[in-house]
């Protein structure tokens, strides 16, 4: 198993060398002018371009360009990111673990909620509980992001008051930014149980709600359809028999037999889901102002920050890597049948 | 668990004085029989596709005796499963039983509780599937699958019934049983697995065992190796045993009475010796006709012409008569009656004008 790990590690640079190259030659479709325009803040400076071009050897050749590149990212050094104003290895440092706690807080409900209704739907096949599981389910899914998300604003912020927009209040963002607040993981759930500051927690927590409520119920359709048919396949083989013919009473039958079973694809799904919601949860970052790294690499793309382009999908190449071992590791965690690298 | 094992024993019951009903279940039971573990009376049994219905089983009685051994054949698809799982209300979806009573012990298993059913499966009754090989679940470990049915019967701590979970891997013959509790059925082999199937329905010693053909996805070896495993824990015991096959030899080996099915109906019961010695039916001379001894040379291997009735085909007429040598007129007709003559029941107009013209 460990090697099996490290064999996938290995492949990682191999990955990340590709995507990013691949990445690094389509931005070499745009002109050395078009480039360079982006480092002139100032109309009048136009003809300062040519300048600016020479500095940063914009005309050279396109692998000497990209190996200039890779040998900054090799040494940490991912380039001066115009559009986020800061380092592109600190815009990641600072947008990336909002994003994780985020898709973490709603891989949890999704998988919570999916798994729930998938079995529910399974086990009460074509009555009332399923028929109403397939509806909320297909009903979220079918319903448009950002409708749900201006929707769910709308209620709970516009006429409740409950959970407000933005990624935590002004009084916390100076308890954090205080000299007695560390920051030990950079993600402030945690940060602030370490803390000992409960009140920190509780706010970050409370402005999580509606942008992981809206991206849960935009995606747990699909596992609420995966985990149900799983179900009901499991549901039908000889060994559910088996525990029902043993005299386990069905809560057993159901979750400890079949439902561990049939949970196996819903892992390879939920990993992909994981991986998608890190590099795209754009449109929910951007409705409920939300401080995440979805926002940086959208903006970066606009404005052709090359730096910030290139090192946002540097970090998605990799997490799509490691996303997958994870749930290949998960897998042999499930079914003993399963054996990595063998 | 505890209670149904008292009202089993009468002796037990008087002393201890339970209930009016479980008396009165009691003393109807004595009137039968007092040995009498499980009593099958007219039992039907009907799928539903959509908007057919199709009766597999259609009134099938019998009486099974403490320590006894029934044996149920029949070609494939003439309800023998049907009628196993139907013991264990465990039919699969659109299965229903319509009609008749199982009585285990003298109450009626159809109108138990959900709770009492659970309580009763696996420990009063248990059962051996066919299949070995997808009958466990892939990814627990067996000690668990094992254990966890003692637990769900009894009070047991979990190191109790890990002990009594090695000791039943012992007696069925799998070695280094401690160890082998943490493995997982893909790490045992096809023989291996029906025996711990077969220490799963019996670690609660049960009063009726009922295996449905336990033995069929196994080679020869093996299956002689789980017979004589089985009879030996019957007869240690005192078991009862329905036993479903369509291999005549296991017939001969194992079983006290044999009951022969066709095409839903019980067409001959009789005692392993009369059913062997002198078959009734056409259709059991036809089975016993086509076994193959070693000894002889054959040109070809004899079989019953035609093929066995597809489920739910009308109900006129014996079953047997569009493959039957003797069919007459009256057979396309008219279903035959049950006849019984010394123990000896059989379901043949033949049989009947024989006795008349006696």
């Amino acid at each position: 198993m460990l090697r099996y790990i490290l064999r996938r590690l290995l492949l990682l640079p191999l990955v990340a060398l590709g995507v990013t190259f691949l990445l690094f030659f389509l931005t070499q479709r745009l002109s050395p002018e078009m480039r360079a325009s982006l480092y002139i803040k100032d109309p009048r400076q136009m003809g300062a371009l040519e300048e600016v071009i020479e500095k940063y050897g914009l005309r050279d050749n396109v692998f000497k360009q990209y190996g200039r590149w890779l040998s900054g990212a090799l040494r940490g050094d991912l380039g001066y990111s115009q559009s986020a104003n800061m380092p592109v290895a600190q815009a990641i440092k600072e947008y990336l673990p909002a994003t994780v706690q985020l898709a973490l807080v709603t891989m949890v409900l999704v998988v919570f909620f999916g798994v729930w209704f998938g079995v529910v739907s399974a086990v009460k096949k074509d009555k009332w509980q399923d028929i109403a599981a397939r509806l909320v389910s297909v009903g979220g899914f079918s319903l448009p992001i950002f409708v749900l998300g201006l929707l769910l604003l709308m209620l709970f912020y516009g006429k409740l008051g409950w959970f407000p927009p933005g990624g935590f209040s002004i009084s916390t963002d100076v308890t954090i930014h205080s000299p007695s607040f560390h920051s030990y993981t950079g993600f402030l759930l945690i940060d602030s149980l370490l803390n000992g500051n409960l009140k920190v927690f509780c706010d970050v927590l409370r402005h999580l709600v509606l942008p992981a409520l809206t991206l849960c119920i935009g995606s747990f359709a699909l596992m609420v359809r995966v985990m149900r048919s799983s179900m009901l396949e499991e549901l039908g083989k000889d060994y559910v028999r088996t525990a029902r013919a043993k005299g386990l009473p069905e809560h057993a039958v159901i979750y400890r037999h079949a439902g561990k079973n049939a949970i196996i694809p819903v892992i390879t799904l939920a990993g992909i889901q994981f991986i998608r919601l890190l590099g795209g949860t754009v449109i929910v970052e951007t409705i409920f102002d939300y401080p995440g790294i979805g926002r940086f690499g959208v903006m970066a793309a606009q404005q052709l920050d090359i730096a910030g382009i290139m090192g946002f999908s540097l970090m998605v190449a990799v997490l799509f890597v490691l996303g997958n071992l994870l749930s290949d590791v998960l897998y042999t965690a499930v079914d003993p049948r399963i054996k990595l690298g063998e | 668990m505890a209670l149904w094992r008292k009202t089993a024993d009468n002796k037990t019951a008087r002393r201890a004085g339970i209930d009016g009903r479980a008396q009165i279940a009691i003393i109807l039971n004595m009137n039968a029989s007092e040995d009498t573990v499980l009593q099958v009376e007219d039992l039907r049994v009907c799928f539903r596709h959509g908007q057919n219905r199709t009766e597999v089983l259609r009134g099938l009685s019998y009486r099974l005796q403490k320590g006894k051994v029934l044996a149920v054949v029949g070609e494939s698809g003439c309800g023998k499963t049907v009628h196993a799982l139907s013991l264990l209300k465990l039919l699969p979806p659109g299965g229903k039983i319509t009609g008749g009573r199982i009585l285990y012990q003298g109450k009626d298993i159809l109108s138990l509780s959900a709770e009492e059913l659970r309580k009763l499966r696996g420990a009063g009754l248990s059962m051996i599937f066919q299949d070995p090989m997808t009958s466990l679940n892939p990814i627990r470990t067996i000690g668990k699958q094992i254990t966890e049915t003692i637990e769900a019967h009894t009070s047991y701590s979990n190191l109790r019934a890990r002990a009594q979970a090695v000791r039943l891997l012992k007696k069925v013959g799998i070695s280094n049983a401690r160890k082998r509790l943490e493995e997982y059925p893909f790490q045992f082999s096809g023989g291996q697995r029906q025996r711990i199937m077969i220490a799963m329905a019996l670690c609660l010693q049960p009063n009726v065992l009922i295996a449905d053909e336990p033995t069929t996805a196994l080679d020869v070896t093996i299956q002689a190796q789980i017979l004589k495993l089985i009879r030996d824990l019957q007869r240690q015991s005192g078991m009862a045993a329905v036993f479903i096959t369509h291999n005549l030899a296991i017939v001969a080996d194992i079983a006290d009475e044999v009951l022969v099915l066709y095409g839903g109906y019980c067409v001959e019961q009789a005692t392993v010796h009369a059913l062997f010695s002198k078959p009734l039916h056409p259709y059991t001379q036809g089975l016993l006709g086509s076994l193959v001894s070693l000894n002889k040379k054959v040109e070809h291997l004899p079989a019953i012409e035609g093929y066995p009735p597809a489920p739910g085909m009308p109900e006129k007429g014996c079953p047997f008569a569009p493959r039957c040598p003797y069919a007459g007129e009256k057979c396309h007709s008219c279903l035959p009656p049950l006849i019984e003559q010394e123990q000896h029941k059989v379901r043949c107009w033949l049989v009947e004008k024989n006795e008349k013209s006696r």
